[in-house]
Order: structure tokens, then C-alpha cells, then sequence
């Protein structure tokens, strides 16, 4: 089979952003990927568009994107797998060169979240499950979801609160160093304790914000990424999978089963082990999601999660730097745009362009680990340099 | 614009309607037998559509909970509630508000049942409650 590369990375300001419409948005990670990989746009074959929606007035995102960016006549679609659609929309562009629709393609994820009101918003999250039998009569919310998978992690392996609000203690430090982040200040332990509860156990600081952005990545076939760039990310291998919508039909609230078929498929497609990872992202919506798939990846045994983030195992000096742009939690988390955002940031990681979070780079190898919904949908992608 | 969707239970009134003088039922699969919660008229197990009515039970076993105090837009009048995960005799399992004391008492495993009620409009849900 042909080889991918990613050869062009673009990333907006992440936040509220009350400056720009949905196509503005995507044009300021479209622009800079374009002239990231330094292709002429006319080159482009297909643009694939992850953007879940529902919270902004255009209907047809694809269309309008690409019409801004002078992109009418590409072959397009939207494509959502919830909070992994960004995951998805890389995946479904890497396709179009694998079967030889093209040698360039370009994934954009793109996401206005704050032109609704912040309880619709919640409300809209929330009835991402399975409506009648969960939001209907119930009000399920996001958090509350994630929170049924907290207290059953912390009944079983004994995790804390204090262990979910190290995550989001770490998430802060990388954010602050992240001029694109939607929060970019430290934070204590005492202040994510001490922040409002949201859906108990979970508080405002174990949850991610609301955030409007866009991320885009340029990909090309091994052909043309060769003469492109002397630094082409190949995606090795994505592994992707999902499970019921609702909950009640799930084995158990401990992990995400989603998680552990992706992640293996991801890895024996790739041909490699949690050993050889050198830096990832994990999507940590909440910070007992990050907790969780450290485990459902393999990065330690069932149980063992606590222990990785009390040990500071997944910072920069540990086993795997795990978020070091900031993660969903201080970056936000832009629904579609995560996924492609999660690229960009390994990317740049096995490049070495990450700066002052720049992670040891041993065996050229990172992962990208994005969820939808609440383990709905699972994508796993492995990136290297070779 | 606002947005109301009427959602077909054409299939599956048989639940509301014995929820509503308060029964538990839900489908079973004439053809391989598998019990499905929520009730679906056609089977995921082996994809016959031919299914009886069979009850539900009530008692339950507390898997998991949480308690949501920032609701969403359509709840911004309902006071903070618990949700719980429960595991029925059967092994099927239900998500539903949990009544009955306060979050700090509730403990993992702890026995509970399912009741029905009905909202301010006449529409039946049901809820646990702790035993």
C-alpha cells in the first residue's frame, strides 16, 4: 500500500472567537497549511471537512469553507465522529490518496461553539448518546456521562479527585506555554478542587471549555511528499472503532472499549508498541478520560493510571509526554477541530518545532488518541518521522 | 427558530403504555430469545423482527451514578439530579435519575428498584429508587 504523509500543518487561535465567522475560522489553519506544505491550491484534489455542528448557522460547512478559501470544484464532504471528527476527516483524506484519487489532499476541522448560548451548548453535548433512553426524560449532560465512568474508576481502582485534578494541573502548565491555547495560566491543586461542581465528581477544572477553531494538515502521497519536504510525518497506521451509544448496554464504566480495539488496530497496522511511542496526545474531554486512556492504550496496566500522574510519568522527562500543547483541557476543545489539532501538535512534535514543550525524540514515533462522544467513537492514529 | 421532534414509538408503545399503570415489560426475540433493554422491535442478536412482550423486572444492583448540578438548557427548572447505572436480575441494564437520600450515602452495589412516575404533562418515565 502507498504512503501518506502529513506536509502541511495549520492552526488558529483557539478560544472564544467573536471576530470571525465559521469560514474565517478554518481560512487562518487553511491558509497556513497551505503555505506550510507549499503546494499550489489548484493541486489539491480533495478537502475533507470534520465539523460536528448544530452550533452554528451554516448547515453545509464543507461548501462554505471551501468556497471562502477559493476551493469550489474539490471533491468534498463533511464528516463527523463527534469530538473524533477531526480524526475522522484526516483518515477519510488519507484514503483518497491510498486508492489514487489524488497526491494531495487537505483534512480541515473546524468548530464555532460559542454563537449559541453556553446551556444550549451543554444541552447539545448532552444529547450526544442515545436520546429518548438517556436525555429525553434524564437531562444527561456530557460531564455527567464521564462522570458515571469517575466514580466507577475511583470505586474500583481506587483514583481520586486529586488524581483527576493533576491532569488538569498538568494540562494548565503546557497550556500556559501554548500561545494558541484557549487557557494559558498554571493552576493549583486547590483551585481545580475547589472549582464548582458540574457533575459530581467532576468539577469545572477536570472539564474542558467551550472553544471556537480550526486546524488543518495538507497530506500527500509518498511521491510528491518527498519532493516537498525534507521533514514528511508518515501516518503509519490508524486504527479506529466504536461502541453502543447507550451507555446502559456497556460492559463496564472503567475504560473505553472503543479505545482498546482502535489503539490495538492502530498498533498492529503501524507495527509498533506502546513502548515505542515518544509523545502523544490523549482526549482528555475530562481529566478521567485522560486517565483512562493511558491505560486503554497501553501506556500502563488496568488500575495504573493514577499512579502514571502522581509520578509524573507522562510530563516532559517521563515514560510518555502525554499533552504537551495543553490537551483538550487548556488548548479547548473546538469538537471537529481537536482531531486535526492533535495532528498538528505530534507533527510538529517528531518534526522538533515544538519549542519550549518540545518532548525527547527517540524512535521518531507519536500517537494521536481522539474520542467521540463518550467512547462512541474511537480513532487511534500513529505518526513517524520514518 | 425552535426546534420540537416527534419521535415515533409506534414500535414500541407497549413499554409507555404498561409504564403508565406502572409495569416493567420489554421485548424478547421469538426466533433466538434475546431479552433487549431499551425495547427494540427488531432483534440486534440474530435480526428477526418477530418478538413478544416479556417483563422487564424491577430490582436492581447500583452500578454507577453521578450527581448533575449544571443542567442543560431544557432542565434549567429541575433541581440538580442523580443519575444511576443499575443491573437488573436479568443482567440488562438501565440508566435512569435515582430517588432517595442524599449523593454522599449512595454507595456502589447497594440495592435499588425501578418506579414509574409521570411528568407535569402525563408522560411516564421511570426512576430508581433506593431500597
Amino acid at each position: 500500500m502507498s504512503r501518506v504523509a502529513i506536509v502541511g500543518l495549520g492552526h488558529s487561535k483557539f478560544g472564544r472567537r467573536t471576530d470571525v465567522d465559521v469560514a474565517e475560522l478554518a481560512f487562518e489553519s487553511i491558509k497556513q497549511a497551505i503555505d506550510d506544505a507549499g503546494v499550489d491550491k489548484k493541486d489539491i484534489k480533495n478537502v475533507v471537512v470534520g465539523s460536528a455542528g448544530g452550533w452554528y448557522e451554516e448547515s453545509l460547512p464543507a461548501v462554505i469553507v471551501n468556497e471562502y478559501a477559493g476551493l469550489t470544484s474539490v471533491g468534498t464532504m463533511r464528516v463527523e465522529a463527534a469530538c473524533a471528527s477531526g480524526s475522522a476527516a484526516v483518515k477519510t483524506a488519507y484514503n483518497s490518496i491510498v486508492s489514487g484519487e489524488g497526491d494531495i489532499a487537505m483534512a480541515v476541522g473546524v468548530e464555532k461553539m460559542t454563537e449559541v448560548d453556553t446551556l444550549t451548548s451543554v444541552e447539545l453535548i448532552g444529547r450526544a448518546g442515545s436520546y429518548m433512553w438517556e436525555f429525553e426524560n434524564y437531562g444527561m449532560t456530557f460531564p455527567a456521562y464521564y462522570a458515571l465512568y469517575a466514580v466507577a474508576h475511583m470505586d474500583k481502582f481506587g483514583t481520586t479527585e486529586e488524581d483527576m485534578g493533576r491532569v488538569a494541573v498538568k494540562a494548565h502548565h503546557y497550556g500556559a506555554m501554548n500561545p494558541l491555547a484557549q487557557f494559558q495560566k498554571e493552576v493549583t491543586l486547590e483551585k481545580v478542587l475547589s472549582s464548582q461542581v458540574v457533575s459530581w465528581p467532576l468539577k469545572l477544572y477536570d472539564a474542558c471549555p467551550l472553544t471556537d477553531g480550526s486546524a488543518t494538515v495538507v497530506l500527500a502521497s509518498e511521491e510528491v511528499a518527498k519532493k516537498l519536504t525534507d521533514t514528511p510525518i508518515w501516518i503509519r497506521g490508524v486504527g479506529y472503532s466504536s461502541d453502543s451509544a447507550n451507555l446502559s448496554k456497556r460492559d463496564d464504566y472503567v475504560g473505553l472499549a472503543a479505545s482498546v480495539e482502535a489503539a490495538r488496530r492502530a498498533y498492529e497496522a503501524a507495527k509498533v508498541t506502546p513502548r515505542d511511542i515518544d509523545v502523544a496526545t490523549c482526549h482528555d474531554c475530562f481529566t478521567i478520560a485522560e486517565l483512562m486512556a493511558y491505560e486503554d492504550l497501553g501506556f500502563c496496566k488496568k488500575g495504573e493510571a493514577a499512579a502514571m500522574i502522581r509520578e509524573g510519568q507522562t510530563e516532559v522527562g517521563g515514560r510518555i509526554p502525554v499533552n504537551l500543547d495543553g490537551g483538550l483541557k487548556a488548548k479547548g476543545h473546538p469538537i471537529g477541530a481537536t482531531g486535526v489539532s492533535m495532528m498538528v501538535e505530534i507533527s510538529k512534535q517528531l518534526r522538533g518545532e515544538a519549542g519550549n514543550h518540545q518532548a525527547p525524540i527517540r524512535n521518531g514515533v507519536g500517537l494521536v488518541h481522539n474520542v467521540g462522544g463518550t467512547g462512541h467513537y474511537a480513532y487511534v492514529s500513529i505518526l513517524s518521522r520514518n | 427558530m425552535s426546534l420540537r421532534f416527534d419521535i415515533p414509538i409506534a414500535r414500541t408503545h407497549q413499554f409507555w403504555d404498561a409504564l403508565r399503570v406502572g409495569k416493567f415489560v420489554t421485548t424478547k426475540c421469538k426466533a433466538c430469545g434475546n431479552v433487549s433493554f431499551p425495547p427494540q422491535g427488531d432483534c440486534p442478536n440474530c435480526m428477526s423482527s418477530d418478538h413478544e412482550w416479556v417483563d422487564l423486572g424491577t430490582d436492581a444492583t447500583l452500578v454507577t451514578y453521578t450527581f448533575v448540578q449544571i443542567t442543560p438548557a431544557s432542565f434549567v427548572k429541575n433541581d440538580p439530579y442523580m443519575i444511576a447505572i443499575g443491573k437488573l436480575s436479568s443482567g440488562l441494564k438501565v440508566l435512569a435519575w435515582l430517588e432517595g437520600g442524599k449523593v454522599e450515602n449512595v454507595k456502589i452495589g447497594e440495592r435499588m428498584h425501578l418506579e414509574a412516575r409521570a411528568s407535569e404533562e402525563g408522560n411516564p418515565y421511570y426512576v430508581f429508587v433506593r431500597s
